[in-house]
């Protein structure tokens, strides 16, 4: 059953000038247990979208859709409170920095013990504080910390990137989420840590299945650990479809140019031999190329790009380009 | 990563003062406050051509005239005349000179040494910069009105007194805020970076700090210049500051004081004015800091 | 080939003020020491905390070693006298945009690069100017902008203009590299390596990002808590680290 369905999202910024859409009728979907990873570079537009499935955007952003519907429900016709009911039940979001998402001045206990909910507690009312402790001790082992004496009682800052953010972890699962976003959650740690956490998230997903929905600017950070994947650039989706199928053959060039450009990806490569680029910059909001937004920097663009192309589909592989890549010219 | 910065349109907003103008011009209220306040310096320039009258000629045969609106008034003298046969227009136009313009000096002169001693006190470091800190700090503790009164118990009296009085009450906040401005653009990036091509202290100074610190600093000054301007007022309605037939705006109301009941106009004018000076200094203050607070989030 | 830099037994204590009287000394380097030849790149990793952002501090001057030596082209330099080493060794910064003055124009920013140290006259900067520009692939145009009109990818270009416009031997990459996106950091890469290739220039690499480091880097030197603990050719340290934590950080990057 499909967890989270959405079709043709667009959001848009009202600035005094003008009304900027930034994400452009993109489609997302999860299944149950599922973990899909999306790609995007700045600007793509990817942080929003996982803002939007929370409903955390201000009132700056205006968010359409032709269905956003959670478990199927849809999210988007329904009041503000039951939206709040229904997202901080079964969705859970985690951050870049997780320092920063922390409460400064309180200790971790009391910050683990607020994100456990009542209903969760079972036992008699005066047994409530000590079961509560008892849950945020075990949180903590279960993203990996051992030590949760010294842990329990520390305030954010004397504790390191990667702990916190296995704080934040252990925060997000306390309600037993049916989806956890996380929004870059890896950026601001080291690389020996980065390899944990992802290992975490994914063991989650097996014990629990739980859904994740992982997203990065990097492609080879999470491909391994993602099962399906969507590609956004400057807003549009380029690219939909199983991780393995699209690293082996992408169809977009987008993504093609994204897979080439890392050289983890290319086991033939000489070391100091240049890398495969696009030309050209990411366009800045205001001047976003019409029809495919890629046109300007794409090697096979042609007359036909200025029209936005529709998402095609081959298989369980979804595309939107007039000219894709096949097998052979590649 | 994923943060959408809108890149401003180039031919809007090329440099940070366009920008910060383009911001500020958005709020109704700060250009109305811009409105006020050039008219007021306009004011203080002008007043001496402005008058109808000398403000300081009596004229016996026209005391305490009602303004021009009531039935007795004259049509030459807008606002009527005091109980000594002054026009009081004329003394108000006047008066601008005092109250705003003298306020005016006095932030530019307390800008002027708060500027050398605060990046004396932020360009150094070690016991220097502490001592005159600290020294500052204890200065701070006390109300730069309170602190313009004691100096004039010392000085004595007078308007010229007044306005080092002022002066010397502003500067505190002038170098403790400078110094901090300064502190906290040496640790910035770019400071390094000039000084890694090869500048030194004075060309990071002149390149960096001050185009940087420059937006702070008017925000300072127009700060204190509310200040001032009501410091003057007070001090001169306390009879400290302006004395007697000077048409300060301060001093005018306390003059006027004991003829409230019969001409209430020549209170309630000056009141007006001081009121008007100050809020449009304030109206300003708060849309330049407006606007550079819009400007940092773009 | 030439060695360029040299480093020998380089000592870096920091004193804290813990208490009123008591100071408590962090040691941020310790013994260490490398050499670096010409047109060759050379790789520091280690988490936060390991000092190589000190390293990058004392290389380049903003602070001075407690003991040990930098030797530049064979001759013992005091790198501290950054004045008179600037134009041989260059910084870039990790974040393009706090490098750059928000309140000076690019073109303003580079002429004054040029005129605090070396001696051309304004029309000569103006062409070099020009010409530094173009290598790096701006447009002339660019030197009247503000910092604020750049995107990210510019921004980097512009910090490269600045300091590649000395003619420098050595440039010193702090995590320049990493927060970039991934198709401009391609971008930036082969201009790195183009300009390596063209005027020989040698690059310190200062960043825990393993997976440039084996495309780009020559040596690799793997620096913990102030100690290296490996150090050789690329090639050698991923295929046979010595030190269990080299070998846990490259272990990360392939398990």
């Amino acid at each position: 059953m499909l967890l989270l369905d959405i079709k043709n999202l667009t959001i848009e910024l009202k600035t005094p000038d003008a009304l900027v859409r930034a994400v452009d009728r993109v489609n997302l979907s999860l299944r149950e247990g599922e973990i899909r990873g999306l790609v995007g570079e700045s600007g793509s537009g990817k942080s929003l979208i996982a803002k939007a499935i929370v409903g955390v955007l201000n009132k700056r952003w205006q968010v359409t859709a032709d269905r956003f519907s959670w478990r199927g429900q849809d999210l988007l016709n329904l009041s503000y409170d039951e939206q709040r009911k229904i997202i901080g039940r079964d969705i859970a979001m985690i951050y870049q920095e997780p320092s920063r998402s922390l409460d400064p001045t309180a200790a971790i206990l009391e910050q683990l013990e607020e994100a456990v909910p009542d209903h969760l507690l079972d036992g008699p009312w005066w047994k409530r504080s000590y079961l509560r402790r008892r849950k945020a001790i075990g949180l903590l082992h279960k993203v990996g910390i051992r030590d949760h004496q010294s842990v329990l009682q520390s305030v954010p800052y004397q504790l390191s990137e990667g702990i916190c953010q296995k704080i934040m972890i252990a925060m997000a699962i306390a309600k037993n989420p049916k989806l956890l976003i996380a929004d870059e959650p890896t950026t601001a740690l080291e690389s020996t840590t980065q390899a944990q956490l992802f290992r975490l998230l994914a063991s989650f997903n097996q014990l629990k299945g739980m859904s994740v929905l992982l997203i990065s600017h990097e492609l080879e950070s999470i491909a391994r650990y993602t099962q399906s994947l969507s590609v956004l650039y400057c807003g549009q989706l380029v690219e939909a479809g199983e991780t393995a199928a699209i690293l082996k053959q992408p169809y977009h060039p987008y993504t093609h140019a994204l897979i080439k450009s890392v050289p983890e990806f290319q086991p033939n490569l000489q070391p100091k031999t240049p890398l495969y680029a696009l030309p050209g910059s990411i366009p800045v909001l205001q001047h976003l190329p019409i029809g495919c937004r890629l046109g300007p920097r794409c090697p096979n663009a042609r007359k036909e790009c200025v029209k936005t192309p529709s998402l095609e589909r081959l298989q369980n592989h979804y595309f939107s380009c007039h000219f894709p890549l096949t097998g052979k010219n590649d | 990563m994923a943060k959408f910065r809108l890149l401003p349109d180039e031919q809007l907003a090329r440099s940070p003062f366009k920008q910060l103008w383009r911001e500020f011009s958005r709020q109704h209220s700060a250009i109305a406050g811009l409105l006020i306040f050039s008219l007021f310096f306009l004011l203080v320039l002008l007043s001496a051509v402005l008058t109808p009258h000398d403000p300081y000629l009596q004229n016996d045969s026209l005391l305490l005239l009602p303004p021009s609106w009531s039935q007795q008034g004259l049509v030459q003298y807008p606002f009527g005349t005091d109980d000594l046969g002054r026009d009081l227009f004329s003394r108000l136009l006047v008066g601008a000179r005092y109250t705003f313009g003298i306020a005016m000096i006095t932030v530019m002169g307390a800008l002027v040494m708060g500027l050398l001693l605060g990046t004396l006190a932020g360009m150094t470091k070690g016991l220097k910069s502490s001592v005159l800190n600290h020294v500052l700090d204890l200065a701070l503790t006390i109300p730069s009105l309170l602190l313009a009164i004691i100096i004039v118990a010392i000085l004595g009296p007078g308007l010229q007194n007044t306005t080092w009085a002022i002066m010397l009450a502003l500067l505190p906040q002038f170098v403790h805020g400078i110094r901090n401005a300064i502190a906290e653009q040496l640790n910035q990036d770019y400071v390094i970076a000039y000084r890694l091509d090869g500048a030194n202290n004075w060309q990071v100074f002149s390149r960096i700090i001050l185009p940087n610190i420059w937006e702070k600093l008017t925000l300072m000054a127009t700060m204190a210049l509310s200040t001032a301007t009501l410091d003057i007022a007070a001090l001169g309605f306390l009879g400290l500051g302006a004395q007697a037939p000077t048409a300060e705006w301060g001093a005018m109301i306390a003059d006027s004081l004991d003829l409230i009941y019969i001409a209430p106009v020549s209170v309630a004018i000056p009141g007006l004015l001081i009121f008007l000076a100050v809020l449009s200094v304030n109206l300003v203050g708060d849309g330049l800091r407006n606007a550079a607070k819009k400007r940092r989030e773009n | 080939m030439s060695i360029l830099l040299e480093v020998r037994n380089l000592h870096k204590t920091y004193r804290k003020q813990a208490g009123l009287f008591r100071q408590r000394s962090i040691c941020a380097l310790n013994d260490v020491s490398f050499s670096l030849a010409e047109g060759k790149t050379l790789a520091i990793v280690g988490e936060t905390g390991s000092g190589k952002s000190t390293l990058a501090k004392l290389l380049v001057g903003i602070e001075k070693p407690d003991s040990g030596e930098i030797l530049l082209a064979g001759t013992v330099a005091k790198i501290s006298h950054y004045r008179q080493y600037n134009h041989m060794i260059r910084f870039i910064f990790q974040d393009a945009a706090k490098s750059l003055n928000p309140h000076q124009k690019v073109g303003q920013m580079l002429d004054d690069v040029l005129r605090f140290s070396t001696v051309l006259d304004s029309h000569q900067r103006r062409q070099k100017i020009r010409m530094t520009l173009k290598q790096l692939g701006l447009l002339d145009e660019h030197s009247e902008y503000y910092p604020h009109m750049f995107s990210g990818g510019q921004l980097q270009r512009v910090a490269l203009a600045r300091a590649l416009i000395l003619d420098p031997k050595l440039l010193i990459l702090d995590e320049a590299l990493t927060a970039l996106d991934p198709s401009l950091r391609a971008q930036i890469v082969n201009l790195l390596l183009d300009l390596q290739q063209k005027s020989g220039l040698a690059y310190l690499l200062i960043t825990n990002h393993l997976r440039l480091v084996k495309h780009i880097a020559d040596d690799l030197l793997v620096l913990h808590q102030g100690m290296t603990l490996d150090y050789g050719t690329t090639a050698q340290v991923f295929s046979h680290p010595q030190h269990d934590y080299s070998r846990k950080l490259i272990n990360s990057l392939t398990a």
